[in-house]
């Protein structure tokens, strides 16, 4: 599933401009952190897809890994201890990790880059809502395919 | 048997059987770790993933993000130790510095002690050399012979002013001769032996010198009274004598050389017939250290220099 979701996500943005916005490795990394309620699986499988993703692109290799990572502990942890199997937890779980996400990779960006690129908010939060949408659309799919 | 007879009701274990023991620090530290297993793995990975990206990530000239990160955490501690060696080598230094210093200071006082002995050594070698050469002067002006001699030591008792010289008959020494330096006279010989002499000073209540007034010419006895003073006798009232005139050796009797300082008048007094006359010597009898030894044939009166000008 992981593999599945580089691919498209190396592909759509050529194909759909809005695909950019996307970040199908991160919502598979979320949905199965909180489906399998283990913090040290979900370390590794986020920082594994992660790090997957950084050597499929041009920047340096252990940004996604560490966001993801982290993302991905936070949504073992808050599997734990709330009840998301509704589709409100759920969809307040994700924009969550996705803002927490995408300001963890900015802050990175900003100490280790030099110089730094400039902050979009407005890019960040457009990004968060898509993929917080989408995440809810892709979990109810991959629930699915659980239950097959 | 009571309820206490075998068990300490009063001990913890009694009291709340079900608490468990207390654990050591180590294995609270680890029991720590396990609960928090997932989080100190995270923390691993992120760290891990934090040094690659350093790896990756260059400053200015191309260095990488971790060299700097790794300098900047190593600076410190390299500073503090500089400091500490600098500080350290210094102190050491210091002190070695000191010693040495301390030890120069011992040798240059050392020297400067033995600087100061050799000084004042040669100052006296230089006032000796003077004296000596004054009295060579002087000897070479006088028209009879003489020998040099060096008191060596003075006669024990108060009542008797004598010195010991190192001349006696082995030198053409005998009793009777005047003793003189260039200041004026000293004494004359009463003993001689082979070797040494003894010398009757001035200031003996038995010495007498045949003496007149420079000035008036008035004639009379130097007879010695005390420790460094004499008196001038038989010098009838009427005579004309001030404080501060010298006295000299008249020679009539026939030991002492004519002509020869024996003082000067210290203090004038009137007495029944004859004028009281107090006089201070030439020569300072407690310093004499060279003096000459006038040898003359008996009953001969000598004229003490050939030149007019007195010493």
């Amino acid at each position: 599933m992981a593999f599945v979701a580089l691919l498209l996500q190396a592909f759509l943005p050529v194909r759909i401009p809005l695909a950019r916005l996307f970040d199908l490795p991160l919502l598979v990394a979320i949905y199965f952190a909180v489906v399998r309620r283990n913090k040290v699986f979900a370390i590794g499988l986020g920082t594994g897809i992660g790090l997957l993703q950084d050597a499929l692109s041009s920047g340096l290799i252990g940004m996604f890994g560490m966001a993801k990572g982290l993302v991905g502990y936070l949504a073992a942890t808050a599997s734990v201890k709330f009840e998301i199997e509704e589709i409100f937890g759920r969809l307040a779980l994700t924009a969550t990790l996705v803002l927490i996400h995408g300001l963890f990779l900015a802050v990175l960006h900003h100490v280790l880059l030099a110089p730094p690129p400039p902050f979009n908010p407005l890019e960040l939060v457009s990004g968060t809502l898509v993929n917080a949408g989408l995440g809810l659309v892709l979990f109810l799919a991959l629930d699915k395919l659980r239950k097959q | 048997m009571g309820a206490q007879g075998m068990f300490n009701t009063h001990s913890p274990e009694f009291l709340e059987p079900d608490r468990p023991p207390e654990r050591e620090t180590p294995e609270k530290v680890q029991a720590f770790v396990v609960a928090h297993r997932a989080f100190f793995i995270l923390l691993t990975v992120m760290v891990a993933q934090l040094l690659l990206l350093s790896a990756q990530v260059t400053r200015n000239h191309k260095v990488r993000l971790i060299q700097v990160w790794a300098v900047a955490i190593l600076d410190p501690f390299e500073r503090a130790l500089h400091s500490v060696t600098d500080l350290t080598t210094g102190t050491w230094r210091t002190y070695r510095d000191l010693l040495a210093t301390q030890e120069q200071n011992r040798e240059l006082q050392r020297q400067l002690a033995a600087a100061r002995a050799e000084i004042q050594q040669l100052s006296e070698q230089a006032t000796e050399a003077r004296r000596l050469r004054d009295l060579l002067e002087f000897k070479g002006r006088l028209s009879f012979q003489t020998v040099a001699a060096e008191v060596i030591a003075s006669s024990p008792g108060e009542a008797a002013k004598a010195v010991f010289i190192d001349k006696g008959t082995d030198a053409g020494l005998a009793p009777d001769m005047a003793v003189i330096t260039p200041s004026g006279i000293v004494g004359k010989t009463i003993a001689v032996f082979p070797h040494s002499s003894q010398v009757m000073l001035i200031t003996d209540t038995s010495s007498g010198v045949a003496a007149a007034l420079e000035r008036s010419r008035v004639q009379g006895i130097v007879k010695g009274t005390g420790p460094n003073l004499c008196e001038l006798q038989y010098v009838m009232n009427e005579s004309a004598v001030n404080t501060g005139e010298v006295i000299l050796t008249s020679g009539l009797d026939q030991i002492y050389p004519k002509g020869l300082p024996v003082g000067t008048v210290a203090q004038v007094g009137e007495g029944n017939i004859y004028k009281s006359i107090k006089l201070k010597p030439a020569v300072a009898l407690d310093r004499l250290e060279t003096v000459l030894v006038v040898l003359k044939p008996p009953s001969q009166a000598l004229h003490a220099l050939n030149s007019p000008s007195r010493p």
